[in-house]
């Protein structure tokens, strides 16, 4: 999947993430976390997964992290992604 | 207390009361209403404005909460609705203007730092990544020598000055950058400035043409530059940009020289020229140093070229006169495109020429 056009989800409260997705020629991905010293190496990896479960190859992928756990992190990527690929039909088992 | 908050936008132009309400509270914090915000993100306490933030295209400022409200986590409250609300309206890359105290807080809004004028503004984008992927597509055009020019031109539209301006930089330089400024707010078109700007200069070698950005006279770096009826050209609206340049774009493509007209007609590009040297040249100040060479306008017939006067003549229609101006390509160009369109313009200002008018 590439992104294809700029989508946002998420917030900035507390135990959430704010995700945006822009075009972008290659996979990017930058997170800032408030938790970045404990928890950003898992950040990062539930990020990769979800990505890679979803086949995202394109697009530059901006996290701004407020201690959200694995499956808000996970759930805001999809919805982020699914915006930006102006995805209409979901393969829900993949998710 | 969070419950009673109510976040709504508002438009200053048709709320009246609600504008009246949000310059009070801004006020309150040492700052001005800017006349460029299209739209603020307000909370409400009891229908009480208790915060505010301002959007102008991509440019968030005029950010402020009322005293009793900060510590709570409402300026995140804020960011979040100014976030969504400039998507809605297409702006996904923002830029923020912020006293240097403030930095931390919108850190932990998703801004991240660019400039600092010293104890005076901050600007801040909401990317980690933006200028740092700009500059890595700059340094694909470094080229090798030991004088890098650059020259900034609005080009509105291209004349002969600029182009003598071009031919007198190379002769100081191995290589030049030439920069078209991409804000669409100039009588002609930045894409036609760009093809004029191209077709001006094509077939002179040591030279790359590169359009513009955000990141250079932009209404994001230099606000005050776009904005028709700001008079008063306060003491610090130039160095943002010239910051930005010299610790951002410079060092990307290894300028260490700044080539300018001198401005004998616009106060603001007079200005403009006049802290360039302060603020690039400054020893003091981060980033790499920039040398200013200011270069003698080109005279026809006693006159300095100007983009403006060229403005003149096309609201007139005499392109007899213009022809001694210009060269064919932008003669071409406006006999063609802009006959009929061009209004004449009583300041200076606003969509003028920077470097060379």
């Amino acid at each position: 999947m590439h992104i294809k056009k700029e989508a946002i989800c998420g917030t900035l409260e507390s135990n959430d993430l704010l995700v945006k997705v822009v075009p972008f020629g290659g996979l990017q991905v930058s997170i800032s976390s408030e938790v970045m010293r404990q928890f950003g190496a898992r950040i990062r990896e539930v990020v990769d997964e979800t990505l890679k479960q979803m086949n995202v190859s394109q697009g530059k992928i901006v996290i701004e992290d407020k201690g959200a756990l694995d499956c808000a992190i996970r759930a805001r990527v999809q919805a982020a992604v699914l915006r930006g690929c102006e995805c209409e039909e979901l393969d829900w088992s993949v998710l | 207390m969070d419950e009673e908050l109510e976040i709504e936008t508002l438009d200053p132009r048709e709320d009246v009361r609600g504008a009246a309400e949000v310059k009070e509270l801004l006020r309150a914090s040492g700052l001005d209403v800017e006349t460029d915000i299209q739209v603020f993100v307000v909370a409400r306490n009891q229908r009480r404005i208790v915060a505010c933030a301002g959007l102008a295209e991509d440019v968030v400022k005029c950010v402020a909460i009322a005293a009793e409200h900060r510590g709570s986590l409402l300026a995140l409250k804020l960011m979040n609705e100014i976030h969504h609300l400039a998507m809605k309206r297409g702006q996904s890359h923002l830029f923020l203007y912020t006293k240097p105290c403030n930095v931390t807080l919108f850190e932990g809004c998703g801004f991240h730092k660019l400039v600092e004028v010293l104890g005076n503004a901050c600007l801040m984008e909401n990317t980690p990544v933006g200028i740092k992927d700009y500059c890595d597509s700059l340094k694909a055009f470094r080229q090798p020598g030991r004088r890098i020019g650059c020259v900034v031109l609005n080009a509105n539209p291209f004349t002969l000055g600029h182009l003598h301006l071009v031919r007198q930089a190379l002769r100081k330089c191995d290589w030049l950058h030439v920069f078209v400024v991409a804000e669409d707010a100039s009588a002609i078109s930045y894409a036609d400035r760009l093809d004029l700007v191209r077709a001006g200069l094509a077939g002179i070698k040591r030279l790359t043409v590169h359009g513009g950005s955000r990141y250079l006279i932009s209404k994001a770096t230099f606000p005050s530059y776009f904005i028709k009826d700001a008079c008063v050209v306060e003491a610090c609206s130039t160095a943002i940009d010239l910051l930005m340049f010299r610790r951002y774009i410079a060092p990307a493509l290894g300028i260490t020289h700044r080539f300018i007209g001198n401005e004998p007609f616009c106060r603001l590009t007079r200005k403009y020229n006049e802290d360039m040297f302060e603020w690039l040249e400054n020893v003091s100040e981060e980033g790499q140093l920039v040398h200013v060479v200011e270069i003698p306008r080109l005279e026809v017939a006693g006159r300095a070229v100007s983009a403006g006067e060229v403005r003149r003549l096309l609201a007139r229609g005499d392109f007899v006169t213009m022809a001694s101006l210009v060269p064919p390509t932008t003669l071409a160009c406006l006999r063609a495109k802009y006959r009929f369109r061009a209004q004449p313009q009583a300041d200076c200002r606003a969509s003028e020429i920077i470097e060379v008018e």
